[in-house]
């Protein structure tokens, strides 16, 4: 058979080939590409002229091999799939074919995401092995791909294609080639060959195959330019593998340049000694001066055969020099500058990139999987210092440009290697993708679903939760022993993420609405152990868009007498007290932590005990002398008596800043003086109504008693009995103090949970396979009230069981967190 | 599913500009399983429009209903009454949704709440990953169930390109090369010969280049 081209001739005679890469310049200058192709005509049997590698726009392959044949150089252009589909192909084959064009390389090409273009559509119509039998069938067969006749001249293409020895899986690599081949691959040029071994094992595989007597295959060849250079293939480039040995040398050179060519030159050497080469395609990649050079020392200089190029049609291009004699050019217009003129900006453009480059890596390492073990052993022992050393052959690549033949353009890359700039760039948008593609959830979906998420652990009975998922929830674990170990609680998990994070993307003005105004802050106790409650302009721990001064707190409950109807869960905790409320306050403080004490005076009930206010002021003697904590001291509920004993407490209590209460609507005038009287701040219940909490705060303020002495007490009922209608009251009376401007109702609330939650019947029921454990019932039952009356704008909790409390607590203490 | 996400509220806002009555109509179809477009997000929706016009002083009225599907015309037949009620509607469901609802309803203006993103897969809780692409010729018979037409970049089918690396693709790290995926499940196998065979050019117009798609069962229509 006729060989098809000059370079079918040379490997089909036996010769070891050689070809090198041209790349075409982003302009429209074809003088570049003459330059190029006159730079190592001699040196090579034919030239590779890419067709817009990494998908950057430059001057189209087949012109430019029309420029290359008019230097006498014989072209192979390269055909991608990325940017036509079948049709565009064919037709721009069968005119390069009429342009006297007799290579096509066919490769699939690079994803328009490496290149200057990223949003660009990839066509991607036909893979490069559809490509390759689409092109056999149109010059064998005459056919073009539809199955249409192809009458008259047919393209005569010597056809090659790609392979990577190096990419995965290895195995394969080889299998893949098999197909090219059979789809009509006659020569094939691969990657860059540093791994000589791996080459090796994929010759012998190719071999075994029987695919070298099939096809000729070149060995890529690139020598590296500088340490950088070898370090970024190393890294940053996917299917390329630069051994150890190759960086440790391009590291320790004195002249890298040297050293990058006698690199080129070993590997050539190595890679003809194995069987089944045929030939090196060099890619020196912004660096052509240098092929002459590796040929030369290669032993491969000069050529066996003289190519006969002779271009379809003579493209003649006037020397720059000339026209711009004939066309009076504008003033600045100085030709011979022209080529260096760009090229110093491109240059230093290269070396910013460069600079952005090496500090990129140390992040995308961290990244980046394909990096093996040894690649960052690799890093650790040859990276870092090594960039300023490069810094000072900057200005030499600027000098020694000038005095060449101007090579404009940008690195001739390897078919699959992107340009180092583009890279960079490519990295920075991805980074800023990943931040953007941050999750912009439905903000205020999430600030509600955050407490939701918070209160479940709660709505199951704890021995469950802690089966079913241990670590998240905080599991409350039912011990039958000692009291005081009775029930567990362990904690939460995972960690907040700011609300802005996750709502990145929204304007921050669409979900923030801080209140109008503040909720007062009214003090409770004096002295060290003081503390405030209020003081938020947001809805209960919205801290996003606004400010809670005052977590919710709690006040421990215990009672003038002894309690008759506690249940066992519950009245063990303070079985050895309950007939001390000295002793029992202690406990409280010392054992349980609590924070401010409530004493219920229920023995005062005329309905009841009917004890009188004597015994309400010894009592409370007694625990102000045992206890420095703030105290409350909440009355019988009976609004005449309690006018009588709370008089009688408040001279007890006057100097500790203890609250007092229940103010009602019947006595607010005599208890509201009293209040006034020792400054106390007062408890006002009225029944869960917005108006008559609204109405009583009104009464009390009339009668002198200020807004900052006032503790709504709303009223509440525990769960199952009316939890969601005090939700409900109390969200609206928040609404209305923040939102609506309605300052009769910026008062704090404090919830008497206790007594509610364990008065109720299922507090006390026995445990059974039904109700589940008594006391996990009963201490769920009073958490959960508390917590979802935080989240109404509950300020201050009257609550009896410690784990109860402790777990409401913690709760509390995540939901603050989140600033 | 069908994955959407929610469009930027700036472009909603922008779209009902000239609007004070607007209805924010989600879907219980794929986007709300998605979290795109269901009640929750018509909710959230339709309170930031709202709190937005509010802050520039034009305060909007809006009104929010979720169908069972938008893509039926059968559930759509309430939006006939409710149209006399609103200016605008601002569809959550997927692009067919706002199509069918332009189709039917010539005189409702309607306006895309989501962008309409892949047919996927919800792989982990807050995650969806594309895994069909439609493409109207189904392949998955020969690649082990995995779809190289969805899932690789080049919709490569002669086997995987030069860029994969450890059985990653090279346009993203995080991105697994399927053809990798389906050299491996059919290694497994011992069906590797599949992968040898040459695997002609695809037909592309049943995926779409042929126009718009449509399928048509005579047994099933009425109107004879």
């Amino acid at each position: 058979m006729e060989p098809r081209s000059h370079l079918h001739r040379v490997l089909s005679e036996g010769h070891f080939a050689v070809t090198a890469e041209i790349g075409p310049p982003k302009s429209a200058d074809g003088e570049v590409v003459r330059k190029k192709a006159r730079l190592i005509k001699g040196y090579v049997d034919a030239a590779n002229i890419t067709d817009c590698q990494t998908a950057i726009v430059r001057m189209s392959s087949i012109a430019s091999a029309v420029l290359v044949m008019a230097e006498g150089v014989e072209p192979v252009i390269q055909m991608t799939c990325r940017d036509r589909n079948r049709i565009g192909i064919q037709a721009d084959l069968l005119g390069a074919a009429a342009l006297g064009v007799k290579n096509l390389l066919c490769i699939t090409g690079d994803h328009q995401k490496f290149g200057n273009h990223p949003e660009a559509k990839g066509v991607f119509d036909l893979d490069s092995i559809q490509l390759l039998d689409m092109v056999r069938r149109m010059r064998d067969e005459g056919k073009f791909m539809c199955g249409e006749d192809l009458t008259g001249a047919r393209p005569e293409f010597f056809l090659g294609a790609a392979a990577n020895p190096f990419a995965d899986p290895f195995e394969f690599r080889v299998k893949r080639l098999a197909k090219k081949i059979a789809a009509g691959a006659e020569f094939i040029q691969t990657q860059i060959v540093y791994n000589v071994e791996r080459f090796r094992k994929f010759m012998e595989m190719a071999r075994d195959m029987g695919l070298t007597e099939k096809a000729y295959i070149l060995a890529g060849i690139t020598p590296p330019k500088s340490f950088g250079m070898a370090r970024y293939m190393k890294y940053f480039v996917p299917g390329l593998d630069v051994p150890d040995e190759i960086l440790k040398r391009m590291k320790e050179a004195k002249d890298k340049r040297e050293e990058g060519i006698n690199l080129a030159v070993e590997i050539i050497q190595q890679v003809r000694e194995i069987p089944g080469v045929a030939g090196v395609h060099i890619m020196a990649i912004e660096w052509e001066e240098a092929v002459p050079e590796i040929v030369k020392r290669a032993g491969l200089h000069p050529r066996p055969l003289e190519a006969e190029v002779r271009p379809a049609v003579v493209v003649e291009v006037e020397k720059p020099v000339e026209r711009v004699e004939v066309v009076a050019p504008p003033a600045e217009e100085v030709p011979e500058e022209a080529p260096p003129r760009v090229e110093i900006p491109v240059e230093a453009v290269k070396e910013v990139f460069s600079t952005v480059r090496s500090s990129i890596e140390s992040l995308r390492e961290g990244v980046n999987l394909l990096h093996d073990s040894l690649a960052r052993l690799e890093r650790a022992l040859l990276g870092g210092e090594v960039v300023p050393a490069e810094a000072p052959e900057v200005p030499r690549v600027e000098v020694k440009v000038e005095e060449r033949p101007p090579v404009e353009e940008k690195p001739v890359e390897a078919k699959e290697v992107p340009e180092e700039k583009e890279v960079a760039e490519e990295k920075k948008v991805e980074e800023k993708r990943v931040e953007e593609e941050k999750p912009a959830e439905e903000v205020e979906a999430r600030v509600e679903e955050k407490p939701a998420e918070e209160e479940k652990p709660e709505e199951k009975p704890a021995v469950e939760v802690r089966e079913e998922k241990p670590v998240e929830k905080p599991p409350v674990e039912e011990k039958p022993a000692p009291p005081a170990e009775g029930v567990e609680i362990g904690s939460f998990s995972g960690e907040y993420r700011p609300l802005s994070e996750r709502a990145a993307g929204l304007p921050e003005d669409l979900y923030k609405e801080p209140g109008t105004a503040f909720i007062r802050e009214v003090e409770i106790g004096k002295g060290e152990k003081a503390f405030k409650v209020g003081g938020t302009n947001v809805l209960p721990f919205h801290l996003f868009e606004g400010e809670m001064r005052h977590e919710p707190r709690v006040a421990m409950e215990i009672l003038d007498v002894k309690p008759e109807n506690w249940p066992e869960s519950l009245a063990r905790y303070f079985a050895d007290v309950l007939d001390d409320p000295a002793a029992w306050a202690r406990k409280c403080v010392e054992t349980y932590g609590a924070e401010a004490l409530c004493i219920y005076l229920m023995g005062t009930d005329p309905n009841y005990l009917n004890l009188d206010a004597k015994h309400a002021r010894e009592v409370v003697e007694k625990v102000a002398g045992a206890v420095d904590v703030p105290l409350i001291v909440w009355g019988s509920g009976h609004a005449e008596k309690d006018v009588e004993v709370l008089r009688e407490v408040a001279e007890v209590v006057g100097d500790r800043g203890a609250v007092i209460g229940p103010v009602e609507e019947a006595n607010h005038r005599t208890l509201g003086a009293t209040a006034m009287g020792y400054g106390l701040p007062v408890v006002a219940s009225s029944p869960i109504d917005v108006n008559l909490a609204k109405q009583l705060n009104i009464l009390l303020e009339n009668v002198g008693v200020a807004l900052d002495k006032i503790l709504m007490d709303p009223s509440i009922g525990a769960l199952g009995y009316g939890l969601e209608y005090t939700y409900s009251v109390m969200e609206r009376i928040r609404l209305a103090a923040l939102y609506a401007q309605d300052d009769k109702l910026q008062v704090p609330f404090i919830c008497n949970v206790g007594r509610e939650v364990w008065k109720a019947k299922e507090a006390g029921l026995p445990s059974d396979e039904t109700m589940g454990d008594q006391e996990v019932r009963g201490v769920l039952m009073e958490a959960i009230t508390s917590v979802a009356l935080a989240l109404a704008g509950g300020d201050l909790f009257i609550m009896r069981h410690p784990k109860a409390i402790e777990l409401t607590k913690l709760i509390i203490k995540e939901l603050m967190q989140q600033n | 599913m069908i994955v959407a996400e929610r469009k930027p509220i700036r472009r909603v806002l922008e779209a009902i500009e000239p609007y004070q009555r607007v209805l924010v109509l989600g879907c219980r179809g794929c986007v709300a399983i998605c979290s795109a477009g269901g009640d929750r997000e018509v909710e959230t929706m339709a309170a930031a429009l709202r709190l937005a016009r509010k802050r520039a002083g034009r305060p909007l009225e809006t009104g929010e209903a979720t169908l069972i599907r938008q893509c039926d015309p059968e559930y759509l037949a309430p939006l006939r009454e409710w149209a006399d009620k609103y200016e605008a509607v601002v569809s959550m469901a997927c692009g067919v949704g706002v199509n069918l609802i332009a189709d039917l309803f010539p005189e409702i203006r309607v306006y895309p709440g989501v962008d309409t993103t892949f047919y996927g897969a919800n792989t982990a809780l807050g995650e969806w990953q594309e895994k069909c692409r439609g493409c109207g010729d189904c392949i998955l018979d020969l690649t082990g169930g995995l779809c190289p037409i969805a899932r690789c970049a080049k919709n490569l089918l002669n086997g995987p390109c030069g860029g994969s690396q450890g059985g990653r693709c090279e346009i993203r790290p995080e991105v697994p090369c399927v053809w990798h995926q389906i050299y491996e499940r059919l290694s497994a196998r011992g069906e590797l010969d599949r992968l040898m065979n040459f695997f002609p050019a695809k037909d592309w117009r049943p995926a779409g280049h042929g126009g718009p798609r449509d399928r048509i069962r005579e047994d099933l229509k009425m109107d004879k």
